[in-house]
């Protein structure tokens, strides 16, 4: 497949999955281009690891900012926008409320308002989440109704309805990716994943003695972020705009992805670990599995990753990184 | 009584030297970033210590200017003595693509902290620094300007400041809370931004002198500006907020200085001499001895409006604060040189 004369514009270009995308959707032949709130101010890190940053083209805008966005949609006029932008740290969502909804909903609503105010052709995807699920008691699929607990989830929900909205009213290509948890080494430390093989890492160097962590016990369902984002572009991709749930649908504990991480620097983490009640969510999901049958059926997407081989993953890049320092 | 200091806008020029002060003087000190995809926190990474070690006096927080409550929980949890409100969508040029959150982040953040000490009944335990900015004069009414020049403000950045400093002084008079703007005219060093015309300047010279880069652009040449040294400004600040009374106060050397003189210099740092050659978008500076073209105006860096002549009168200063400017303009330029040839060469390896 080819992506020639395809112009993709990713809103949150600087981080892990607009990163992966770019570099996805290059190798795929489209030009592509990203936006980071103040282009000059960051370092693009995430495209610079991946050997991309002279390949895409970059650009500053506020998705909070109605005439920056309808600027640079004028201005590059893609065939697709993908939005990734946004306060995405649940944790951080307790903290910052207020600048979560308006970085995920405003941001979001301000998108689909400039592409209807210029009658863009663009498809649209937009990055919503398990976390709009809540709990889920069996892997959750595409009909399962939202009960969020976060206001990051509580957010992403009604992004989520916002993007249903527009499809619906104005018969725009907008669809929405129900991701569940997909990390890789371009997260940033504060992500639990990225915590764990770090703080075991150093552990392994003799740099620490022991890792705080909040709730073990919590289940997930954790993928590989570079094929995550390839279930998005196979969603513009698709003859029809829908949402679907994009998820490895197995479950694991914390715990698990803690023990296995631990083994891979040869450490016993129960000797490392102290569970710390100050990193306790106000309120947590307990059990989050998605169920991706869906994306499988209708996108031919399926996870190939699953933890082992992500764990895997993350400790070898994990120890290349610090041979590379 | 221990000082506690809370800084926004830690990730920046100003809050790294800031911190770096209060810090000598014994503070704790706490600043505020914002969340970012990519690392930020580069000029504050020497700073930093493990929160789980005790006695550690400086400490990070996530927060944003366009969160009211976050705010008000960070006030109320680190109980600060003295709060220096740095953090600002600080890019005039970008201000004009986004001007909708520069006067949120800009305009009602500063709002924003000033109500937070309301709520938390902070009036009397603590004081507030307002970052204003000599931008506020804009076009400007009078040659030098002090603290009784009107304002001009000519950018969406400086609008939205021009609300930031009235409502400092506003809550000064209407609740009695110790707030003060420090009106500072533009302040440099080797860690400020890449895309500030004196760092793009220094950066490029060092690019030029390391042979990886051919050229600089730059936009108007003719701009004046009164450039002193960051260290010594944010000494100003605590300055300000160590008076018995609050009050509103301009720093600068009361010097100027044309874009083009600092390109002079900082070239003359590396053993070049520029010579400049026609006119307006068309002019160069070209380097006397081997007669490249180093220097080319680029329209593209223009401003829809474009300040003038901002030269600060640092006189009330001088007098009620003891503060003046202590590097002076030749030695600044070539600090920032040096440590961009450093990193270059570094890079080059």
């Amino acid at each position: 497949m080819t992506g020639s004369g395809k112009r993709a514009l990713i809103f949150g270009v600087s981080g892990q999955d607009g990163a992966w995308l770019a570099k996805l959707l290059l190798d795929h032949g489209y030009e592509v281009h990203g936006s980071s709130r103040d282009r000059d101010a960051v370092s693009f890190g995430n495209l610079q690891r991946l050997g991309i940053l002279d390949q895409v083209h970059l650009h500053s805008a506020a998705p909070v900012d109605f005439r920056s966005v309808a600027a640079l949609l004028e201005a590059v006029n893609p065939t697709e926008v993908y939005n990734l932008s946004a306060q995405s740290s649940v944790s951080l969502s307790f903290e910052q409320p207020l600048e979560t909804l308006n970085s995920i909903v405003i941001g979001t609503v301000n998108i689909l308002e400039a592409m209807r105010f210029l009658n863009s052709g663009a498809r649209f995807y937009n990055a919503a989440s398990s976390e709009c699920f809540g709990d889920t008691a069996v892997p959750a699929a595409e009909g399962t109704p939202f009960h969020p607990k976060s206001p990051y989830g509580t957010s992403k929900a009604a992004a989520y309805w916002a993007v249903a909205n527009y499809r619906d009213a104005y018969g725009m290509f907008a669809c929405s990716g129900i991701l569940f948890n997909h990390e890789s080494h371009l997260r940033p430390a504060r992500y639990v994943s990225q915590k764990i093989v770090r703080g075991a890492a150093d552990i392994a160097d003799g740099r620490a003695r022991t890792l705080h962590l909040g709730r073990l016990d919590i289940v997930r369902d954790w993928g590989w972020a570079p094929e995550y984002v390839d279930a998005m572009r196979r969603m513009l991709s698709h003859d029809r705009p829908e949402d679907f749930v994009i998820a490895t649908g197995e479950a694991h504990t914390l715990e698990d992805f803690v023990d296995r991480v631990f083994a891979g620097f040869g450490l016993n983490w129960r000797d490392r670990v102290e569970v710390d009640s100050s990193l306790y969510r106000p309120s947590e999901i307990a059990f989050s599995v998605g169920n991706p049958d869906k994306a499988r059926r209708e996108l031919g997407w399926e996870a190939t990753h699953r933890l082992d081989r992500l764990v895997e993953e993350l400790v070898r890049r994990e120890q290349e990184r610090r041979r590379a320092d | 009584m221990s000082k506690v200091a809370l800084i926004t806008g830690i990730t920046g020029q100003d809050g790294a030297y800031l911190a770096e002060l209060l810090l000598g003087k014994g503070y704790e000190v706490h600043g505020v970033k914002r969340r970012s995809s990519s690392f930020n926190t580069g000029r504050v990474e020497h700073l930093y210590q493990d929160p789980h070690e005790s006695g550690v006096r400086f400490r990070m927080h996530y927060g944003d200017l366009t969160d009211a409550t976050n705010l008000i929980r960070l006030v109320q949890e680190i109980q600060p003595t003295e709060i220096y409100n740095l953090a600002a969508q600080s890019h005039v040029q970008v201000s004009f693509e986004t001007p909708e959150y520069t006067a949120n982040s800009d305009a009602l953040g500063t709002l924003r902290i000033l109500e937070a000490i309301r709520i938390l009944k902070m009036e009397k335990s603590v004081r507030f620094y307002q970052a204003s900015t000599s931008e506020l004069y804009g076009k400007v009414q009078e040659v030098p300007q002090s603290e009784k020049t009107p304002f001009y403000p000519r950018s969406p950045y400086a609008v939205a400041k021009l609300y930031a400093y009235w409502i400092t002084v506003n809550y000064r008079e209407a609740y009695g809370i110790h707030s003060s703007n420090g009106i500072l005219f533009n302040h440099e060093s080797p860690i400020r931004g890449e895309t500030f015309v004196t760092r793009k300047i220094t950066r490029a010279v060092a690019a030029i002198e390391t042979g990886q880069q051919e050229t600089l652009y730059l936009g108007n040449l003719d701009a004046k500006r009164d450039w002193g040294h960051a260290r010594d400004y944010v000494e100003g600040m605590w300055r300000i907020l160590q008076q018995p009374e609050p009050d509103d106060y301009v720093l600068a050397t009361g010097e100027t200085y044309a874009v083009r003189e600092f390109v002079e210099l900082a070239f003359a740092e590396v053993g070049k001499r520029i010579a400049w050659k026609g006119e307006g978008v068309d002019e160069t500076g070209i380097d006397e001895a081997t007669g490249k073209v180093l220097v080319r105006v680029d329209p593209a860096y223009f401003r829809p409006t474009e300040v003038d002549l901002l030269i600060g009168n640092p006189a009330k200063a001088r007098e009620k604060l003891g503060w003046t400017h202590t590097t002076p303009f030749r030695e600044l330029v070539r600090e920032m040189v040096q440590a961009d040839l450093e990193a270059f060469r570094r890079k080059a390896g």
